[in-house]
């Protein structure tokens, strides 16, 4: 060959292997065989390329996206963190793991100071571990409301809704004999009495893998309760298609994971009327703004697999994932985490409906009291407690599915677009 | 006091048939398949594929699931237990991989999410102060009526005796001239049908999921361990004894203490009485 | 015990091997290493009871959690010293051990398997439903302390654990005991008929299980800094253990860290290519297809191969 080629050849290479390391890298961690972790891959697909698409960042760099599968599995959790950061090397981790598999790898991403979105978990005690060693957990974001503020909506929900206008007076708990389950069984019970005047009769907990729930509901009914507040992520069909069948005579409300997407109704074969839930927004039935309808339209003409619509969590990577780009153009990049960590905490972004405030993508700080519950949620997503709501966006909706296979949400009133029903085999109280 | 007996009855008709399966391949086989519960897996999800993905009546779709399980039991045969020339050992071990393998295809398949199958027959009915949907009722009935006529072939039949005698003696029922090959062969398509018309129906009762194997396995290996090997009465029997505890466990103790009551009746039972309830002392 | 020369030059060639590793490889295949080398402690741990007597375990994620979760409760509500906490979480997993599986010793075969396996059901549930407080229930702790930070220190650490219980287990498995734990596996009638107490063996040879679970469980939470339920009383990392030290070779002791190696590299080599379900089912298929191909494991087919070099030579 030429020298003259060589010498090309050569200058071409060192060009490439230049911009290929100069790519801003960014890691997928969680499942990529369930809905959840899918919403927030394809959320976080649809950021990157319309970002590299208006040039890049940092300087016009692209944007490169690996993944990391982990099953729903702990110990691959880890494994595929330390995949991203030790082979992959990348500089931003954006997480739609659950629960579990995310206190899996929590020390790793303390050891890497890797700065990383988790768009899915909600446990409030990683939240507390903020509070507690700042330093610590700096590269740690979670823009999700923690389960605290979930579960303090929902007294809310009780006063206004069940209290108020369905005239319930008593409920009886039955919750998953799981930590999330004691964890949301703490919450309500403490406050249900005191705030909503709702009486709790009983609180039942049953195993996950109960086969049979109906002895389950026969103590349900025994309580004497007039309505049962369900807390289930696990398994959480089982229980509520149960109910459905066996035509339990009692309101049921409460947590239900599988109900928060659009694919229960065919999940459950029409088994899912009746049932309501809290959910995260924007949740199945909740009218959007233009900028997140938009989001849902680009995702729908690339993505003809389930889930059909993105879960919350595909919203919170995409917009998460565009906060943490705009976080790092402001600190020079990612790696200096206390600067990158401090414009993040300063990213906020408001998209309006109708011309007033419908959802706020922002993080709280570290000395912000939330008035409700008189605490701190450093790092955690802004979310509002009371109306009028304009502050952020409720940390909840209560969605209820209809028998017809419908599904609204019916609370908190100003973004309601149905009406909290029984289900028609309930007798009226 | 009856919605505990009714529900326990049908709970237990249920599990019965689930372990059926199981218990055939340990005393007639001799081994533990640790890949029945992926027949119950398998037969669930070509159960919901056929009858409800694809539209067709239901019985089709059991009938289908038998065919796939018949099918399963038969190649597992083939290609794992012949070749392996009965070494127990390496046979469940190599069931235990194959059970994640075809989970791992499941997954692959059918994606991650739980389905729940419509009822077998819909509508529920109250008896005696407990409410009972017909599916169950009519897959506890089912249940009843495939373990009597099993029952009657394993006792009346020739082919049944014969399978008696394997599970007893595989050498002496050799020189008395019966092919266990052939026994064999029978067995693990007999097994292969049972827990893939049981996974329908526990399907159907609760819900479809890669991971539904690991519970009825677990629920299988509890009815084996405490009933002993080789009597399907005494499977029957202790089916019951397990979905009552369950049941009472829920209903009285503590729901959320299930899982541990069962398990403590197997060590209970095993420590006490190694060879289980009903089974045959092994020498 | 009779040692031959080509047995310690093989060890020697692999343990200055894997201690040159960190100059080698990548940050990333370490941490994969040390997942392989934790991995082979467990095999080794279950290779020692059940690889050579037959009774199969199911039970060994048992005995590894009870050992894990000694040390993480110790440690994180207790505020007990590392060097304390794990001599007592090995103790409290023999004892355990003991005092549970014992009795299960008296039941033969198949019979053994099931109890174990449903001991591990057992403490998966009893994990949950007592002091949850403490244990963490099915949440688990996260924060546990780690012992080494980084790469290399976490590799060099798993690394000289690994190597030091494998070549105790090894020698141990060469004296006159590892012969007697053959025997009972293939006739345990004529063992007792010969005056030995195979329930002594038997006995021995748990402890000795038990104790590197222990040890194995142990450091193996102190190096991951979490610790779940689910992460340890599964069916799935039952599973895992068993193909490893089946698939190297039962009973070799050797063939167990082979196979651990084997099953964890390429489980994470398929990764880049395959990056979620297949990878278990190609991954399930191929440790399938190995085992079918040789059941008694790697350590014979390169024993076959080596002999035949032999002979091809002379």
């Amino acid at each position: 060959m030429k020298k003259t080629t060589l010498i090309g050849i050569g200058a071409s290479l060192v060009l490439a292997a230049a911009t290929a390391t100069a790519d801003i890298k960014v890691g997928f961690i969680g499942s990529l065989s369930s809905d959840t972790g899918l919403s927030t891959l394809r959320g976080a697909e649809i950021a990157v390329e319309e970002l590299n698409a208006a040039g890049g960042v940092l300087g016009g760099q692209k944007i490169t996206l690996v993944t990391a599968d982990t099953g729903e599995d702990v110990t691959e959790g880890i494994k595929a963190y330390e995949y991203l950061a030790e082979t992959e090397e990348v500089d931003f981790v954006i997480s739609g793991s659950i629960d579990d598999v995310s206190l899996g790898w929590l020390p790793r991403m303390q050891e890497y100071r890797i700065p990383t979105l988790d768009t899915w978990t909600s446990y409030i005690g990683i939240i507390d571990m903020i509070v507690e060693d700042r330093d610590a957990m700096r590269p740690y974001f979670m823009n999700i409301a923690s389960d605290e503020a979930l579960a303090t909506l929902y007294i809310s929900f009780g006063a206004d809704v069940l209290k108020a206008k369905m005239g319930f007076e008593s409920v009886v708990v039955l919750a998953e004999d799981t930590a999330f389950g004691q964890a949301i069984t703490g919450l309500v019970t403490e406050a249900l009495a005191p705030v909503a005047g709702i009486e709790v009769k009983d609180i039942i907990s049953y195993d996950i893998n109960t086969v049979d729930f109906a002895p389950v509901f026969a103590k349900a009914q025994n309580s004497g309760a007039d309505f049962i507040y369900q807390i289930s992520s696990v398994n959480s069909q089982v229980m509520s298609s149960q109910y459905v069948k066996l035509q339990v005579p009692m309101a049921m409300t409460g947590v239900n994971v599988s109900a928060l997407g659009l694919e229960y109704w065919d999940d459950t074969g029409g088994n899912g009327g009746g049932i309501s839930t809290l959910s995260p927004l924007p949740s199945v039935g909740f009218a959007l703004d233009p900028v997140s309808q938009a989001f849902v339209d680009t995702y729908q003409a690339k993505y003809t697999s389930r889930p059909k619509i993105p879960h919350f969590n595909g919203f919170n990577a995409y917009h998460g994932l565009k906060q943490a780009m705009a976080a790092a153009e402001e600190a020079g990049g990612f790696k200096d985490v206390d600067a990158w960590a401090a414009a993040m905490l300063k990213q906020d972004l408001i998209l309006e409906k109708d011309g007033q405030l419908w959802l706020r993508y922002g993080f709280w700080d570290y000395d912000t009291v939330e008035p409700v519950t008189g605490r701190t949620y450093p790092h955690n997503a802004y979310f509002d407690l009371a109306p009028p709501y304009d502050f952020a966006q409720p940390s909840m909706v209560v969605v209820q599915w209809k028998e017809d296979g419908t599904v609204g949400v019916v609370y908190p009133f100003e973004f309601a677009n149905t009406e909290f029903t029984l289900p028609s085999w309930v007798p009226e109280k | 006091m009856f919605p505990i007996i009714i529900q326990g009855l049908l709970l237990s008709g249920l599990y019965a048939l689930i372990a059926m399966g199981f218990m055939l391949i340990f005393s007639i086989g001799r081994t533990l398949n640790l890949a029945y519960g992926a027949y119950l897996m398998i037969g669930g999800y070509v159960y919901f594929w056929i009858s409800q993905q694809l539209g067709f009546p239901q019985i089709v779709g059991f009938f289908g699931a038998i065919a796939v399980g018949i099918l399963m039991g038969l190649m597992k045969h083939q290609f794992i237990v012949r070749p392996l020339k009965g070494h127990h050992v390496a046979v469940e071990i190599s069931t235990l991989i194959l059970a994640v393998v075809l989970q791992a295809g499941i997954v692959l398949v059918f994606g991650d999410s739980s389905k729940i199958l419509l009822p077998i027959v819909p509508g529920v009915v109250r008896v005696a102060g407990a409410t009972v949907t017909y599916s169950i009722l009519t897959a506890t009935i089912i249940s009843w009526l495939i373990i009597t006529i099993l029952y009657l072939f394993v006792r009346r039949t020739h082919t049944g005796r014969a399978m008696q005698a394997v599970s007893m003696d595989q050498k002496g029922a050799a020189i008395s001239g019966v092919d266990a090959d052939r026994i064999n062969l029978i067995t693990w398509g007999l097994s292969g049908a049972l827990g893939a018309i049981g996974g329908a129906f526990f399907a159907s009762y609760t819900q479809l999921s890669p991971a539904m194997w690991v519970t009825p396995l677990i629920i299988s290996v509890a009815i084996v361990i405490v009933g002993g090997i080789g009597s399907i009465v005494g499977t029957l029997i202790v089916a019951h004894i397990i979905g009552f505890l369950e049941v009472i466990v829920v209903s009285v103790l503590a729901p959320e203490l299930r899982g541990v009551s069962t398990m403590l009746l197997i060590i209970v039972v095993l420590i006490a009485r190694p060879q289980g309830l009903f089974g045959r002392a092994e020498n | 015990m009779e040692l031959r020369q080509r047995h310690l030059a093989f060890w020697a060639i692999f343990i200055v091997g894997l201690y040159l590793m960190p100059e080698l490889v990548s940050k990333g295949t370490l941490r994969t290493m040390i997942f392989a080398c934790y991995l082979a402690i467990f095999a080794v741990s279950w290779d020692l009871l059940s690889g050579r007597t037959g009774y199969i375990s199911f039970g060994h994620p048992f005995l590894i959690g009870i050992g894990a979760y000694t040390t993480a409760i110790l440690t994180k509500r207790f505020d007990v010293a590392v060097e304390i906490s794990i001599p007592i979480a090995v103790l409290v997993t023999m004892i355990g051990g003991l005092v549970v599986l014992l009795p299960a010793l008296r039941i033969k075969g198949s019979y053994f398997a099931l109890v174990t396996l449903a001991f591990m059901e057992l403490m998966y549930q009893l994990v949950q439903v007592i002091r949850p407080d403490l244990t963490g229930g099915t949440r688990g702790m996260s924060g546990i302390e780690t012992l080494t930070r980084g790469a290399v220190n976490g590799y060099y650490l798993a690394v000289t654990l690994m190597v030091i219980l494998t070549f105790a287990a090894w020698l141990l498995m060469r004296t006159r005991l590892g012969t007697a734990l053959w025997a009972v596996g293939m006739n345990e009638e004529s063992v007792r008929g010969s005056g030995l107490s195979s329930t002594k063996l038997k006995m021995f040879a748990f402890l000795a299980s038990a104790f590197t679970a222990g040890i194995g469980g142990a450091f193996y939470v102190h190096y991951l800094g979490s610790i779940a339920p689910r992460a340890l009383f599964d069916i799935n990392f039952l599973f895992t253990i068993l193909v490893a030290a089946l698939i190297g070779g039962a009973g070799s002791i050797i063939g167990p860290v082979f196979g651990a190696f084997f099953l964890v590299f390429l489980l994470e080599w398929l990764r880049p290519w395959l990056p979620g379900a297949e990878r278990y089912f190609i991954y399930g298929g191929i440790a399938l297809l190995v085992y079918m191909y040789q059941p008694k494991g790697m350590v014979a087919i390169l024993e076959s191969l080596y002999s035949r070099f032999w002979r091809a030579r002379s």
